[in-house]
């Protein structure tokens, strides 16, 4: 019994491990080059330099 | 105003979900698996568990940091097992809450010392490592000699650890403090159930030199004078020569 | 500091006081042994210590909603001093055990000062005290201008940065007395512990809640790491410590995995709170102040967010490399060194990202030692993960393993990269914090760089020479087939090495004290001229109030 589930958890974590890393990889690249995702980074790169004194209010 | 709070906020939400999933695939992976492994590990029928005496000792062990020096894990390399002895196997640390495999050798490896060295000279190094070694750099631990061991409290380890798995019997647990004694004292009435309840291979005798009381160094000794003597897994291996390596 | 809690915030803070006494006082009274006992003490005298200090201000008057106007720094001051004295402290422990291997009689005969005993509270002092009061003090200062919002209360982060550092002096004080679970980097006892998770959900609670009252749509990427960090070291830190104790009220417990269980747990925890903690929190850091000190967008905005997760998912799976040729199964080891591998990837896109925005303005970096305390600490970023990658691959460790050589790859990090970039980010942050123009003296941060730089070099050429040569002595044949030098050998052939290795950290150590003087002196400048930015008009109290309450 034993036996049977190390092997069946050995097997899913060779075989599924490499599947998660390739479409994960995917999925992040596909949300940086998301062409609407370009104008919010460029902001978002800007806005550290010019942040004030106090809250936004 | 609230609903567009309420959606930021299942944003961050939803990006700590995301963090959680990224960084947890890896570790249940690896770890999962191993937690299904005795079924795929050798069955060693010789195993035993530490005594008292030598729990204690591997807690002052513990507590002195000997760890941050010395490993107890020889690597199937040749020259690691020429040096130390056959290189370790899974199972001798499955009763070691925690593991010492240790990751620095500011000192050699432990993992094979039991026996190496007489209660004397671990005495005497432990006392003062140059007065046996004059190169050493390791830390004069003097007061082991003259500190009384504590053993009122060793019921209580055995029964947390036989919860945690390892075989303490009722029986061990309940006579742990003068078990404790008895080892170290060979001539006092205790040491009769040593034998009986740990098997006749126990070492029982006076480890620090000082037939009169139990002291840490008593202990210490004890636990060291025991490692790589739990089993006989590892020789067996080696002379078995199975090649390859420990999975 | 009490003056500007509001009535109900001082009330919660009496409160939260005056539990941790009767917790420290039960402990104290109950403790099963002395050790027990002690750590009750110092848990009644730090809630005692509150009860006093807020006794002493409660019934001053509230505080002017004018306060809400401006970001609420108090506790990011207290953070950046708590971490430079942790600093000095454990630096100095740190040196002091360095010595102890070049000359090992200094212990006095006393258990405390032996070097088992030493390391710990170095080691906990640096990373922890340290590191841990860097993150969290710069992590305050960071989600406040990023999400253009204040922090939401202002009685959390006091209880997140000092419950902290009552984490930290249980543990380092437990280390002297011998307390400790012997699992590294993770030293400190079951109470210690569920004290710090109790911490840390508070801490999380409150970059949820702040990130919540943002007045961006998109969460700055370097809100991504420091979360991260929070996130990834909540769940490292409970599951390495889950333990039973010997008794409620006694300080020992035994971890419930054993073995090569542990084994892994231990180092999936260890090399992970290097990715987590030593990493990511700092690029979160670095994300920040290197942009904002150099006056220029990060490089590439996308390559940040693609190393953020492939450093978030990547580093998971690197721990069992510190387990090559052990009882671990193979395949394990072998998907270790494969992410390491791939790790280099996210980790040098961080290091290039880093690198390219500061190129067109070298100039900056040549004039500034803040700015330059940044860039070399990106460039020692580089050089540790593309070590820490060469050193997983199993041929090499079976070399370096065991060995200085991982001692080197260690403060490589820690003192090149980690301690680096705080220093960084301090001497940035320090006068903007302290309403000054500059630093007290930039002679001394330029001081405090090159004793920095001179002694990680030395004491990294030390440690990866006498590690190398270590390792090469503990393999060499001779023609008969027989090993050529004794252990002992080995050891003698360090010395040097190790008088060498103690000399750099002595100087990283005076650039420390240095680093603490000039912090300690600008904050004492009295200069009214910066109080208040003129180039931005003050807002009506009222209209703070006001969008305060619709945030919440």
């Amino acid at each position: 019994m034993m036996e049977i589930s190390h092997d069946l958890l050995v097997y899913v974590a060779k075989t599924h491990g490499l599947f998660y890393l390739v479409g994960f990889s995917i999925l992040t690249l596909i949300y940086c080059y998301w062409p609407s995702n370009k104008k919010r980074f460029d902001k978002a790169a800007k806005s550290v330099l010019n942040d004030e004194d106090g809250p936004c209010l | 105003m609230f609903g567009f709070h309420y959606k930021l906020e299942r944003k961050a939400i939803g990006f700590v979900i995301a963090i959680i999933i990224a960084a947890s695939i890896g570790g249940i992976v690896e770890i999962a698996p191993l937690f299904t492994i005795e079924g795929t590990v050798e069955d060693v029928p010789d195993m035993r568990v530490y005594t008292p005496l030598e729990l204690a000792g591997r807690n002052i062990y513990v507590r002195e940091g000997c760890y941050a020096c010395h490993s107890q894990m020889i690597r199937s390399l040749s020259d690691e097992v020429e040096r130390y002895g056959p290189y370790s196997l899974a199972v001798e640390s499955k009763y070691d809450h925690p593991m010492l495999w240790g990751s620095k050798r500011t000192g050699p490896d432990l993992a094979r010392l039991g026996d190496k060295y007489s209660d004397e000279w671990h005495v005497r190094h432990l006392n003062n490592p140059r007065d046996v070694v004059p190169e050493s750099v390791m830390p004069r631990y003097g007061w082991l000699l003259r500190t009384p061991l504590k053993v009122e409290d060793m019921s209580g380890h055995l029964a947390v650890l036989a919860k945690l798995g390892v075989p303490y019997s009722q029986e061990m647990i309940d006579n742990a403090p003068s078990d404790a004694i008895g080892q170290a004292q060979p001539d006092r009435d205790e040491a009769g159930g040593v034998a009986e309840r740990y098997g006749d291979a126990t070492n029982i005798r006076v480890f620090d030199g000082n037939p009169s009381r139990v002291t840490e160094m008593d202990a210490v000794v004890a636990y060291l004078q025991i490692l790589g003597k739990l089993t006989d897994a590892a020789h067996r291996q080696q002379d078995a020569e199975i090649p390859g390596d420990a999975s | 500091m009490v003056l500007n809690l509001t009535r109900s915030e001082r009330q919660g803070a009496m409160i939260v006081a005056v539990l941790l006494s009767l917790v420290g006082l039960v402990m104290t009274l109950f403790g099963a042994d002395g050790y027990f006992s002690t750590h009750g003490f110092i848990i009644m005298l730090a809630g005692m210590g509150t009860v006093f200090l807020v006794g002493r201000g409660y019934d001053a008057p509230e505080p002017s909603d004018e306060r809400l106007a401006h970001y609420y720094d108090d506790p990011v001051k207290a953070g950046v001093i708590l971490a430079m004295f942790w600093a000095v402290f454990a630096m100095f422990v740190g040196d002091w055990v360095a010595w102890l291997l070049a000359y090992p009689d200094m212990t006095f005969d006393a258990a405390w000062a032996s070097f088992g005993r030493l390391r710990p509270v170095h080691t906990t002092g640096v990373i922890f005290g340290f590191g841990g009061n860097a993150l969290i003090a710069t992590s305050f200062y960071v989600m406040q201008r990023t999400c253009r919002a204040r922090l939401p209360d202002q009685l959390s982060p006091w209880f997140v940065i000092l419950g902290y550092n009552l984490f930290c002096i249980l543990s380092v004080s437990g280390y002297f007395m011998g307390i400790t679970q012997s699992k590294e980097y993770a030293e400190a006892e079951w109470y210690a512990d569920i004290w710090l998770v109790v911490v840390w959900v508070v801490y999380f609670l409150l970059y949820l809640r702040t990130l919540q009252r943002r007045n961006e749509p998109h969460i700055y990427v370097a809100n991504w790491y420091y979360l991260a960090f929070i996130v990834v070291v909540a769940m490292l830190h409970i599951v390495n410590n889950l333990a039973l104790p010997v008794s409620w009220f006694g300080a020992k417990s035994y971890t419930i995995y054993s073995g090569v269980q542990d084994a892994m747990i231990q180092w999936w925890y260890g090399h992970n709170a290097v990715a987590f903690f030593l990493t990511s929190g700092f690029l979160g850091m670095m994300y920040y102040f290197l942009p904002k000190r150099a006056n220029r967008p990060i490089f590439s905005y996308r390559l940040s967010i693609i190393s953020f997760w492939g450093i978030t998912f990547s580093y998971i799976w690197v721990g069992s490399h510190h387990l090559h040729y052990t009882a671990l199964p193979h395949w394990v080891q072998t998907l270790g060194v494969t992410f390491s591998i791939i790790l280099l990837v996210p980790s040098w896109a961080s290091a290039g990202n880093a690198l390219l925005t500061l190129n067109g303005a070298w100039d900056k970096v040549r004039d500034d030692a803040t700015l330059r305390f940044m860039m070399v600490a990106a460039v020692f970023y580089g050089l540790t993960t593309f070590e820490g990658s060469f050193m997983a691959i199993r041929p090499v460790n079976s070399l370096s393993h065991y060995t200085d050589w991982t001692v080197a790859h260690v403060h490589a990090g820690t003192l090149g990269w980690v301690s680096m970039i705080s220093y960084g980010a301090f001497y940035a942050m320090v006068p903007w914090i302290w309403k000054q123009k500059k630093m007290f003296s930039p002679r001394l941060v330029e001081v405090h760089f090159w004793l920095s730089v001179a002694g990680t070099f030395i004491y990294v050429f030390a440690m990866w020479n006498s590690g190398i040569i270590q390792g090469l002595m503990w393999r060499t044949y001779n023609d008969v087939g027989t090993l050529s030098y004794s252990f002992i050998d080995s050891m003698v052939a360090m010395h040097p090495y190790y008088i060498a290795r103690a000399f750099g950290g002595f100087l990283f150590l005076l650039g420390a004290c240095v680093g603490l003087y000039n912090i300690w002196k600008t904050m004492k400048v009295r200069t009214p001229a910066m109080v208040s930015d003129p180039s931005r008009p003050l807002p009506v109290a009222g209209v703070a109030a006001g969008s305060v309450e619709a945030g919440e």
